[in-house]
Protein backbone atom coordinates (compact mmCIF):
# COMPACT_ATOMS: atom_id res chain seq x y z
CA UNK A 1 0.00 0.00 0.00
CA UNK A 2 1.44 3.07 -1.21
CA UNK A 3 1.49 6.66 0.84
CA UNK A 4 -1.48 7.70 -0.42
CA UNK A 5 -3.68 4.79 -0.72
CA UNK A 6 -2.51 4.66 3.39
CA UNK A 7 -3.72 8.28 3.86
CA UNK A 8 -7.08 6.98 2.47
CA UNK A 9 -7.71 4.33 4.68
CA UNK A 10 -6.98 5.63 8.35
CA UNK A 11 -7.99 3.07 10.69
CA UNK A 12 -11.42 3.87 11.64
CA UNK A 13 -10.30 3.62 15.81
CA UNK A 14 -7.55 5.97 15.57
CA UNK A 15 -10.42 8.56 14.09
CA UNK A 16 -12.49 7.79 17.19
CA UNK A 17 -9.16 8.03 19.47
CA UNK A 18 -8.35 12.11 17.96
CA UNK A 19 -12.55 12.78 18.16
CA UNK A 20 -12.40 11.80 21.62
CA UNK A 21 -9.36 14.10 22.51
CA UNK A 22 -10.93 16.74 20.66
CA UNK A 23 -13.75 16.76 22.51
CA UNK A 24 -12.45 16.33 25.71
CA UNK A 25 -9.30 18.41 25.77
CA UNK A 26 -11.10 21.64 25.36
CA UNK A 27 -13.92 20.91 27.59
CA UNK A 28 -11.36 20.04 30.49
CA UNK A 29 -8.86 22.83 29.39
CA UNK A 30 -10.87 25.96 27.64
CA UNK A 31 -9.21 27.87 24.87
CA UNK A 32 -11.66 30.86 25.22
CA UNK A 33 -12.43 31.44 21.31
CA UNK A 34 -14.32 34.82 21.17
CA UNK A 35 -18.12 33.84 20.36
CA UNK A 36 -19.30 35.93 17.97
CA UNK A 37 -23.61 36.82 18.13
CA UNK A 38 -25.26 35.86 15.19
CA UNK A 39 -28.18 37.61 13.73
CA UNK A 40 -31.15 35.24 14.58
CA UNK A 41 -29.80 34.88 18.35
CA UNK A 42 -29.90 38.63 18.58
CA UNK A 43 -33.40 38.95 17.36
CA UNK A 44 -34.16 35.51 19.76
CA UNK A 45 -32.73 38.18 22.55
CA UNK A 46 -34.41 41.31 21.65
CA UNK A 47 -37.71 39.69 21.72
CA UNK A 48 -36.55 37.79 25.49
CA UNK A 49 -35.20 41.78 26.43
CA UNK A 50 -38.90 43.03 25.76
CA UNK A 51 -40.59 41.08 28.41
CA UNK A 52 -41.59 42.87 31.63
CA UNK A 53 -41.78 42.05 35.04
CA UNK A 54 -45.58 40.20 35.20
CA UNK A 55 -45.10 38.46 31.62
CA UNK A 56 -46.10 35.32 31.17
CA UNK A 57 -44.26 33.21 28.85
CA UNK A 58 -44.57 29.44 27.70
CA UNK A 59 -41.57 27.71 27.49
CA UNK A 60 -41.56 23.71 25.92
CA UNK A 61 -39.34 21.17 26.78
CA UNK A 62 -39.85 19.22 23.46
CA UNK A 63 -36.49 17.34 23.68
CA UNK A 64 -35.34 13.67 25.63
CA UNK A 65 -32.09 12.92 26.90
CA UNK A 66 -30.51 12.35 23.73
CA UNK A 67 -30.42 16.12 22.78
CA UNK A 68 -29.61 17.76 26.16
CA UNK A 69 -26.19 18.95 25.69
CA UNK A 70 -27.59 20.65 22.31
CA UNK A 71 -30.43 21.72 24.45
CA UNK A 72 -30.04 22.22 27.97
CA UNK A 73 -27.93 25.24 28.34
CA UNK A 74 -30.83 26.86 25.75
CA UNK A 75 -33.33 26.04 28.56
CA UNK A 76 -31.50 27.14 31.33
CA UNK A 77 -30.18 30.48 29.95
CA UNK A 78 -33.89 30.94 29.03
CA UNK A 79 -34.74 30.51 32.72
CA UNK A 80 -31.54 32.40 34.01
CA UNK A 81 -32.66 35.40 31.85
CA UNK A 82 -36.17 35.78 32.68
CA UNK A 83 -36.97 34.58 36.35
CA UNK A 84 -34.54 37.62 37.83
CA UNK A 85 -36.94 40.15 35.79
CA UNK A 86 -39.84 38.33 37.08
CA UNK A 87 -41.17 37.09 33.84
CA UNK A 88 -44.01 33.94 34.80
CA UNK A 89 -43.38 30.71 33.07
CA UNK A 90 -45.53 28.08 32.13
CA UNK A 91 -43.55 25.00 31.08
CA UNK A 92 -44.60 21.99 29.75
CA UNK A 93 -43.41 19.03 27.39
CA UNK A 94 -44.52 17.04 24.39
CA UNK A 95 -42.27 14.55 24.68
CA UNK A 96 -42.22 11.39 27.72
CA UNK A 97 -38.21 11.85 28.37
CA UNK A 98 -39.18 15.59 28.64
CA UNK A 99 -40.88 15.73 32.13
CA UNK A 100 -37.76 15.08 34.57
CA UNK A 101 -35.63 17.20 32.22
CA UNK A 102 -37.83 20.25 32.10
CA UNK A 103 -38.61 18.99 36.24
CA UNK A 104 -34.79 19.17 36.91
CA UNK A 105 -34.17 22.63 35.65
CA UNK A 106 -37.57 24.61 36.85
CA UNK A 107 -36.46 23.54 39.91
CA UNK A 108 -33.24 24.14 39.70
CA UNK A 109 -33.98 27.75 38.53
CA UNK A 110 -36.45 28.19 41.17
CA UNK A 111 -34.01 27.69 43.75
CA UNK A 112 -31.60 29.92 42.62
CA UNK A 113 -33.71 33.06 42.24
CA UNK A 114 -36.45 31.99 44.96
CA UNK A 115 -39.14 31.76 43.19
CA UNK A 116 -42.56 29.65 43.96
CA UNK A 117 -44.11 26.88 42.45
CA UNK A 118 -47.57 28.21 41.12
CA UNK A 119 -47.31 31.59 41.58
CA UNK A 120 -44.05 32.18 39.49
CA UNK A 121 -43.85 29.30 37.59
CA UNK A 122 -46.32 25.76 36.70
CA UNK A 123 -45.07 22.57 35.03
CA UNK A 124 -48.06 21.59 33.29
CA UNK A 125 -46.36 18.02 32.15
CA UNK A 126 -46.57 16.05 29.70
CA UNK A 127 -48.98 15.39 27.08
CA UNK A 128 -49.14 12.56 24.24
CA UNK A 129 -50.94 14.34 21.53
CA UNK A 130 -48.80 17.25 20.49
CA UNK A 131 -50.86 18.31 17.77
CA UNK A 132 -53.86 18.66 19.52
CA UNK A 133 -52.29 20.24 22.47
CA UNK A 134 -50.76 23.18 20.41
CA UNK A 135 -54.32 23.18 19.07
CA UNK A 136 -56.00 22.84 22.37
CA UNK A 137 -54.43 25.20 23.85
CA UNK A 138 -55.41 27.71 22.03
CA UNK A 139 -58.89 27.11 22.59
CA UNK A 140 -58.40 26.85 26.91
CA UNK A 141 -55.19 25.95 28.65
CA UNK A 142 -57.00 24.98 31.78
CA UNK A 143 -59.26 22.40 29.68
CA UNK A 144 -55.96 20.71 27.96
CA UNK A 145 -54.42 20.66 30.79
CA UNK A 146 -57.23 19.71 33.66
CA UNK A 147 -54.38 19.06 36.26
CA UNK A 148 -50.36 19.57 36.40
CA UNK A 149 -47.42 17.15 36.49
CA UNK A 150 -47.93 17.15 40.22
CA UNK A 151 -52.18 16.35 39.90
CA UNK A 152 -53.03 19.29 41.33
CA UNK A 153 -56.02 21.23 39.29
CA UNK A 154 -54.62 23.59 37.43
CA UNK A 155 -57.73 26.27 38.86
CA UNK A 156 -56.05 26.57 41.61
CA UNK A 157 -53.20 27.49 40.49
CA UNK A 158 -52.51 31.12 41.06
CA UNK A 159 -50.65 31.50 37.91
CA UNK A 160 -53.14 29.75 35.64
CA UNK A 161 -56.06 32.06 37.27
CA UNK A 162 -54.18 34.90 34.06
CA UNK A 163 -53.87 32.05 31.68
CA UNK A 164 -57.19 31.18 29.79
CA UNK A 165 -55.43 31.45 25.96
CA UNK A 166 -52.33 32.05 23.97
CA UNK A 167 -53.96 35.52 23.63
CA UNK A 168 -52.41 35.67 27.85
CA UNK A 169 -48.98 34.71 26.79
CA UNK A 170 -46.40 36.96 25.90
CA UNK A 171 -44.37 34.45 23.76
CA UNK A 172 -43.80 30.99 23.05
CA UNK A 173 -39.87 29.98 23.62
CA UNK A 174 -40.00 26.66 22.07
CA UNK A 175 -37.12 24.32 22.88
CA UNK A 176 -37.18 21.44 20.42
CA UNK A 177 -35.10 18.17 19.49
CA UNK A 178 -37.49 17.98 16.23
CA UNK A 179 -39.83 20.07 13.85
CA UNK A 180 -42.25 20.70 16.95
CA UNK A 181 -40.71 24.75 16.80
CA UNK A 182 -41.92 25.02 13.05
CA UNK A 183 -45.52 23.05 14.19
CA UNK A 184 -45.70 25.79 17.18
CA UNK A 185 -45.11 28.64 14.59
CA UNK A 186 -47.77 26.81 11.82
CA UNK A 187 -50.10 26.14 14.40
CA UNK A 188 -50.16 28.21 16.98
CA UNK A 189 -48.30 31.14 15.92
CA UNK A 190 -50.80 31.08 12.24
CA UNK A 191 -53.55 30.15 13.75
CA UNK A 192 -53.42 32.47 17.06
CA UNK A 193 -51.45 35.07 16.87
CA UNK A 194 -48.91 33.82 19.61
CA UNK A 195 -45.66 35.07 18.79
CA UNK A 196 -43.01 31.96 18.93
CA UNK A 197 -39.37 31.60 19.09
CA UNK A 198 -37.67 28.68 19.44
CA UNK A 199 -34.43 26.60 20.32
CA UNK A 200 -33.18 23.97 18.09
CA UNK A 201 -30.65 21.42 17.42
CA UNK A 202 -27.72 22.65 14.86
CA UNK A 203 -29.20 20.01 12.23
CA UNK A 204 -32.94 21.32 12.74
CA UNK A 205 -32.06 24.69 13.10
CA UNK A 206 -31.37 24.88 8.98
CA UNK A 207 -34.89 24.30 8.37
CA UNK A 208 -36.31 27.05 10.70
CA UNK A 209 -34.90 30.06 8.38
CA UNK A 210 -37.70 29.91 6.07
CA UNK A 211 -40.06 30.61 9.23
CA UNK A 212 -36.96 33.41 10.77
CA UNK A 213 -37.15 35.01 7.51
CA UNK A 214 -40.81 35.43 6.99
CA UNK A 215 -41.37 36.58 10.65
CA UNK A 216 -43.15 33.44 11.71
CA UNK A 217 -40.42 33.05 14.38
CA UNK A 218 -38.60 36.40 15.04
CA UNK A 219 -35.64 34.73 16.55
CA UNK A 220 -34.28 31.31 17.09
CA UNK A 221 -30.99 29.69 18.97
CA UNK A 222 -29.03 27.31 15.95
CA UNK A 223 -27.76 24.61 18.10
CA UNK A 224 -24.53 24.93 21.25
CA UNK A 225 -23.25 27.79 18.96
CA UNK A 226 -26.93 29.40 19.62
CA UNK A 227 -27.07 28.91 22.96
CA UNK A 228 -23.36 29.76 23.60
CA UNK A 229 -24.23 33.38 21.67
CA UNK A 230 -27.58 33.87 24.09
CA UNK A 231 -25.28 32.68 27.12
CA UNK A 232 -23.12 36.31 26.17
CA UNK A 233 -25.71 38.24 25.52
CA UNK A 234 -27.30 37.68 28.61
CA UNK A 235 -23.85 37.45 30.73
CA UNK A 236 -24.53 34.21 31.91
CA UNK A 237 -21.52 31.58 30.41
CA UNK A 238 -22.64 28.34 30.57
CA UNK A 239 -21.93 25.27 29.14
CA UNK A 240 -22.94 26.47 26.08
CA UNK A 241 -19.65 29.18 25.89
CA UNK A 242 -17.70 25.89 27.23
CA UNK A 243 -18.83 23.27 24.63
CA UNK A 244 -17.81 26.01 21.96
CA UNK A 245 -13.87 25.50 22.17
CA UNK A 246 -14.63 21.53 21.68
CA UNK A 247 -17.28 22.01 19.21
CA UNK A 248 -14.60 24.56 17.08
CA UNK A 249 -11.67 21.64 17.73
CA UNK A 250 -13.68 18.46 16.37
CA UNK A 251 -15.19 20.57 13.08
CA UNK A 252 -11.40 21.84 12.20
CA UNK A 253 -10.38 17.85 13.31
CA UNK A 254 -13.06 16.63 10.85
CA UNK A 255 -12.06 18.79 7.99
CA UNK A 256 -8.11 18.22 8.80
CA UNK A 257 -9.61 13.87 8.25
CA UNK A 258 -11.73 15.12 4.85
CA UNK A 259 -8.75 17.15 3.66
CA UNK A 260 -5.65 14.23 4.24
CA UNK A 261 -8.81 11.97 2.95
CA UNK A 262 -9.07 13.84 -0.81
CA UNK A 263 -4.96 14.65 -0.87
CA UNK A 264 -4.89 10.89 -0.68
CA UNK A 265 -7.48 9.90 -3.23
CA UNK A 266 -6.18 12.81 -5.77
CA UNK A 267 -2.44 11.11 -5.87
CA UNK A 268 -3.56 7.88 -5.84
CA UNK A 269 -5.86 8.51 -8.81
CA UNK A 270 -3.16 10.55 -10.04
CA UNK A 271 -0.67 7.53 -9.94
CA UNK A 272 -3.02 4.98 -10.83
CA UNK A 273 -3.62 7.23 -14.25
CA UNK A 274 -0.41 7.12 -14.92
CA UNK A 275 0.80 3.56 -14.47
CA UNK A 276 -2.16 3.19 -17.11
CA UNK A 277 -0.68 5.09 -19.80
CA UNK A 278 2.60 3.81 -19.26
CA UNK A 279 0.34 0.44 -19.80
CA UNK B 1 -71.99 -0.18 2.27
CA UNK B 2 -69.07 -1.48 4.09
CA UNK B 3 -66.65 0.54 2.02
CA UNK B 4 -68.99 3.65 1.29
CA UNK B 5 -69.72 4.03 5.08
CA UNK B 6 -66.24 5.28 5.76
CA UNK B 7 -66.21 7.73 2.67
CA UNK B 8 -69.12 9.31 3.48
CA UNK B 9 -67.38 9.30 7.38
CA UNK B 10 -64.38 11.19 6.07
CA UNK B 11 -66.07 13.13 3.57
CA UNK B 12 -68.78 14.78 6.33
CA UNK B 13 -66.09 15.40 8.79
CA UNK B 14 -63.17 16.52 6.52
CA UNK B 15 -65.62 19.49 4.89
CA UNK B 16 -66.72 20.20 8.62
CA UNK B 17 -63.29 20.25 9.71
CA UNK B 18 -62.33 22.67 6.48
CA UNK B 19 -65.48 24.74 7.19
CA UNK B 20 -64.87 25.30 11.01
CA UNK B 21 -61.72 27.31 9.87
CA UNK B 22 -62.71 29.66 8.42
CA UNK B 23 -65.96 30.57 10.46
CA UNK B 24 -66.66 31.67 14.40
CA UNK B 25 -70.05 30.10 14.61
CA UNK B 26 -70.37 28.69 17.91
CA UNK B 27 -71.57 25.00 16.55
CA UNK B 28 -68.69 24.71 14.54
CA UNK B 29 -66.57 26.04 17.97
CA UNK B 30 -67.77 23.11 20.00
CA UNK B 31 -67.25 20.77 17.11
CA UNK B 32 -63.77 21.39 16.75
CA UNK B 33 -63.40 21.42 20.27
CA UNK B 34 -65.05 18.00 20.48
CA UNK B 35 -63.24 16.48 17.64
CA UNK B 36 -59.67 17.56 19.56
CA UNK B 37 -61.02 16.16 22.91
CA UNK B 38 -61.44 12.75 20.75
CA UNK B 39 -58.13 13.07 19.43
CA UNK B 40 -56.69 13.04 22.49
CA UNK B 41 -58.61 10.07 24.07
CA UNK B 42 -58.06 7.93 20.66
CA UNK B 43 -54.27 8.78 20.80
CA UNK B 44 -54.50 7.46 25.18
CA UNK B 45 -55.75 4.28 23.77
CA UNK B 46 -52.79 3.88 20.92
CA UNK B 47 -50.41 3.92 24.12
CA UNK B 48 -52.43 1.15 25.77
CA UNK B 49 -52.09 -0.77 22.45
CA UNK B 50 -48.49 0.04 21.97
CA UNK B 51 -47.51 -1.29 25.44
CA UNK B 52 -49.52 -4.36 25.28
CA UNK B 53 -47.97 -4.50 21.43
CA UNK B 54 -44.72 -3.84 23.07
CA UNK B 55 -45.12 -6.67 25.93
CA UNK B 56 -46.39 -9.65 23.25
CA UNK B 57 -43.67 -8.87 20.65
CA UNK B 58 -41.23 -9.61 23.43
CA UNK B 59 -42.91 -12.10 25.30
CA UNK B 60 -42.91 -14.57 21.92
CA UNK B 61 -39.42 -13.57 21.17
CA UNK B 62 -38.36 -15.38 25.03
CA UNK B 63 -40.71 -18.19 23.82
CA UNK B 64 -39.62 -18.82 20.64
CA UNK B 65 -35.82 -17.60 21.35
CA UNK B 66 -34.99 -15.78 19.01
CA UNK B 67 -31.98 -13.95 18.54
CA UNK B 68 -30.45 -11.82 21.81
CA UNK B 69 -34.02 -13.41 23.41
CA UNK B 70 -32.33 -12.36 26.85
CA UNK B 71 -32.73 -8.59 25.90
CA UNK B 72 -36.14 -8.67 26.09
CA UNK B 73 -35.99 -10.23 29.93
CA UNK B 74 -34.41 -6.19 29.83
CA UNK B 75 -36.83 -4.46 28.22
CA UNK B 76 -40.14 -6.42 30.16
CA UNK B 77 -38.04 -5.95 33.55
CA UNK B 78 -37.69 -1.92 32.39
CA UNK B 79 -41.12 -1.84 31.41
CA UNK B 80 -42.67 -3.02 34.86
CA UNK B 81 -40.67 -1.48 37.02
CA UNK B 82 -40.81 2.28 35.64
CA UNK B 83 -44.87 1.56 35.23
CA UNK B 84 -44.46 -0.21 39.40
CA UNK B 85 -42.29 2.46 40.90
CA UNK B 86 -44.25 5.33 39.14
CA UNK B 87 -47.24 3.99 40.55
CA UNK B 88 -46.08 3.03 43.77
CA UNK B 89 -43.38 6.45 44.63
CA UNK B 90 -44.84 8.53 42.26
CA UNK B 91 -42.66 10.23 39.45
CA UNK B 92 -41.45 12.55 41.72
CA UNK B 93 -39.50 10.91 44.82
CA UNK B 94 -37.90 7.38 44.89
CA UNK B 95 -36.35 4.89 42.12
CA UNK B 96 -38.12 6.98 39.23
CA UNK B 97 -36.55 9.90 38.83
CA UNK B 98 -33.58 8.52 40.21
CA UNK B 99 -33.63 5.81 37.05
CA UNK B 100 -34.56 8.78 34.75
CA UNK B 101 -32.15 10.74 35.83
CA UNK B 102 -28.64 7.99 36.04
CA UNK B 103 -30.09 5.03 33.56
CA UNK B 104 -32.14 6.26 30.61
CA UNK B 105 -30.46 10.32 30.01
CA UNK B 106 -27.24 8.53 30.36
CA UNK B 107 -28.15 6.17 27.97
CA UNK B 108 -29.99 8.60 25.64
CA UNK B 109 -26.65 10.91 25.39
CA UNK B 110 -24.31 8.34 24.99
CA UNK B 111 -26.18 6.47 22.05
CA UNK B 112 -26.40 10.22 20.42
CA UNK B 113 -23.11 11.25 20.85
CA UNK B 114 -21.96 8.05 19.17
CA UNK B 115 -22.83 9.99 16.40
CA UNK B 116 -20.04 12.31 16.20
CA UNK B 117 -17.57 9.42 16.10
CA UNK B 118 -19.66 7.83 13.54
CA UNK B 119 -20.21 10.60 11.48
CA UNK B 120 -16.40 12.03 11.92
CA UNK B 121 -15.37 8.41 10.03
CA UNK B 122 -18.26 8.25 7.75
CA UNK B 123 -17.51 11.65 6.17
CA UNK B 124 -13.80 11.18 6.30
CA UNK B 125 -14.59 7.89 3.54
CA UNK B 126 -17.18 9.65 2.55
CA UNK B 127 -16.71 12.81 1.32
CA UNK B 128 -14.49 12.48 -1.21
CA UNK B 129 -14.16 14.96 -4.77
CA UNK B 130 -15.11 12.35 -7.16
CA UNK B 131 -17.25 14.32 -9.59
CA UNK B 132 -17.92 18.50 -9.99
CA UNK B 133 -21.60 17.73 -7.71
CA UNK B 134 -19.35 16.21 -4.94
CA UNK B 135 -16.70 18.76 -4.75
CA UNK B 136 -19.54 21.21 -4.71
CA UNK B 137 -21.05 19.35 -1.65
CA UNK B 138 -17.76 18.84 0.01
CA UNK B 139 -16.95 22.55 -0.34
CA UNK B 140 -20.41 23.88 0.68
CA UNK B 141 -20.10 21.49 3.69
CA UNK B 142 -16.57 22.73 4.99
CA UNK B 143 -17.22 26.28 4.61
CA UNK B 144 -20.18 26.30 7.06
CA UNK B 145 -18.80 23.55 8.98
CA UNK B 146 -16.22 26.07 10.13
CA UNK B 147 -18.46 29.15 9.72
CA UNK B 148 -20.86 27.98 12.20
CA UNK B 149 -18.27 27.74 15.00
CA UNK B 150 -16.05 30.40 17.00
CA UNK B 151 -12.92 29.02 15.11
CA UNK B 152 -14.41 30.07 11.89
CA UNK B 153 -14.20 34.09 12.87
CA UNK B 154 -10.04 33.75 12.52
CA UNK B 155 -10.57 33.28 8.50
CA UNK B 156 -11.25 36.11 6.81
CA UNK B 157 -9.54 38.18 4.40
CA UNK B 158 -9.68 40.56 1.22
CA UNK B 159 -10.73 39.19 -1.70
CA UNK B 160 -10.53 41.12 -5.31
CA UNK B 161 -10.45 44.10 -2.39
CA UNK B 162 -13.63 43.15 -0.71
CA UNK B 163 -13.36 42.30 2.91
CA UNK B 164 -14.66 38.38 3.30
CA UNK B 165 -15.42 36.44 6.50
CA UNK B 166 -15.72 32.91 6.59
CA UNK B 167 -18.79 33.76 8.97
CA UNK B 168 -20.14 35.66 6.30
CA UNK B 169 -20.25 33.17 3.40
CA UNK B 170 -21.48 30.35 6.26
CA UNK B 171 -24.24 33.18 6.81
CA UNK B 172 -25.02 33.58 3.57
CA UNK B 173 -25.48 29.59 2.41
CA UNK B 174 -27.80 29.02 5.31
CA UNK B 175 -29.68 31.68 4.31
CA UNK B 176 -29.78 31.95 0.69
CA UNK B 177 -29.06 28.48 -1.29
CA UNK B 178 -30.60 26.48 1.95
CA UNK B 179 -33.41 28.86 2.82
CA UNK B 180 -34.20 28.90 -0.83
CA UNK B 181 -34.22 24.85 -1.51
CA UNK B 182 -35.96 24.81 1.78
CA UNK B 183 -38.90 26.83 0.83
CA UNK B 184 -39.54 24.83 -2.66
CA UNK B 185 -39.53 21.60 -0.57
CA UNK B 186 -41.59 23.06 1.66
CA UNK B 187 -44.37 24.75 -0.92
CA UNK B 188 -44.29 21.49 -2.72
CA UNK B 189 -45.37 19.55 0.37
CA UNK B 190 -47.70 21.98 1.23
CA UNK B 191 -49.28 21.39 -1.82
CA UNK B 192 -49.09 17.65 -2.09
CA UNK B 193 -50.54 17.62 1.72
CA UNK B 194 -53.42 19.66 0.39
CA UNK B 195 -53.70 17.47 -2.78
CA UNK B 196 -54.09 14.00 -0.72
CA UNK B 197 -56.13 15.76 1.97
CA UNK B 198 -58.90 16.60 -0.84
CA UNK B 199 -58.00 13.31 -2.52
CA UNK B 200 -59.35 11.45 0.99
CA UNK B 201 -62.21 13.83 1.73
CA UNK B 202 -63.39 13.28 -2.02
CA UNK B 203 -63.08 9.61 -1.88
CA UNK B 204 -60.43 9.42 -4.09
CA UNK B 205 -57.85 8.26 -2.09
CA UNK B 206 -58.95 5.26 -0.33
CA UNK B 207 -55.87 3.33 1.00
CA UNK B 208 -56.62 4.30 4.40
CA UNK B 209 -59.43 1.38 4.25
CA UNK B 210 -56.74 -1.18 2.97
CA UNK B 211 -57.19 -0.61 -0.64
CA UNK B 212 -54.04 -0.83 -2.92
CA UNK B 213 -55.17 -0.40 -6.50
Amino acid sequence: MTFFERMMSIDRRIIFLFVALAVAIPLLRPLGFPVQVSEEVRSFHKEMAALEEGDIIMLTFDYEGDVMAELDPMAIAVLKDVFPRGVKVVALTTYAGGTGIAENHLREAAEVYGKTYGVDYVFLGYNPDWSGTILRLGESFKKTYPTDQYGKNTNDIPIMQEVETYDDIELICSIAGSALSEYWAIWAGGRYGVKVISGNTAIQAVLIYPYYQAGQIPGFLGGLKGAAEYEKLIDEPGMGIRGMDAQSIAHALMLVFILVGNIGYFFSRRAKREELRKG
Amino acid sequence: MKRQGPIILAFVVGMLMMIQFFTPNPFFLSLYNTVLDWKQVVLGCTFILGTWSLIRYHLTRIQRKQDNWRYSYVTLAGLGFMVLSAGIWKTTTGPYPWLFSNVQVPMQSTMFSLLAFYVASASYRAFRARTVHATLLLVAGALVMLGRVPIGAYFSGTVFGVEISLVEISDWMLNVPNLAAKRGIMIGVGLGTTATALKIILGIEQTYLGRTD
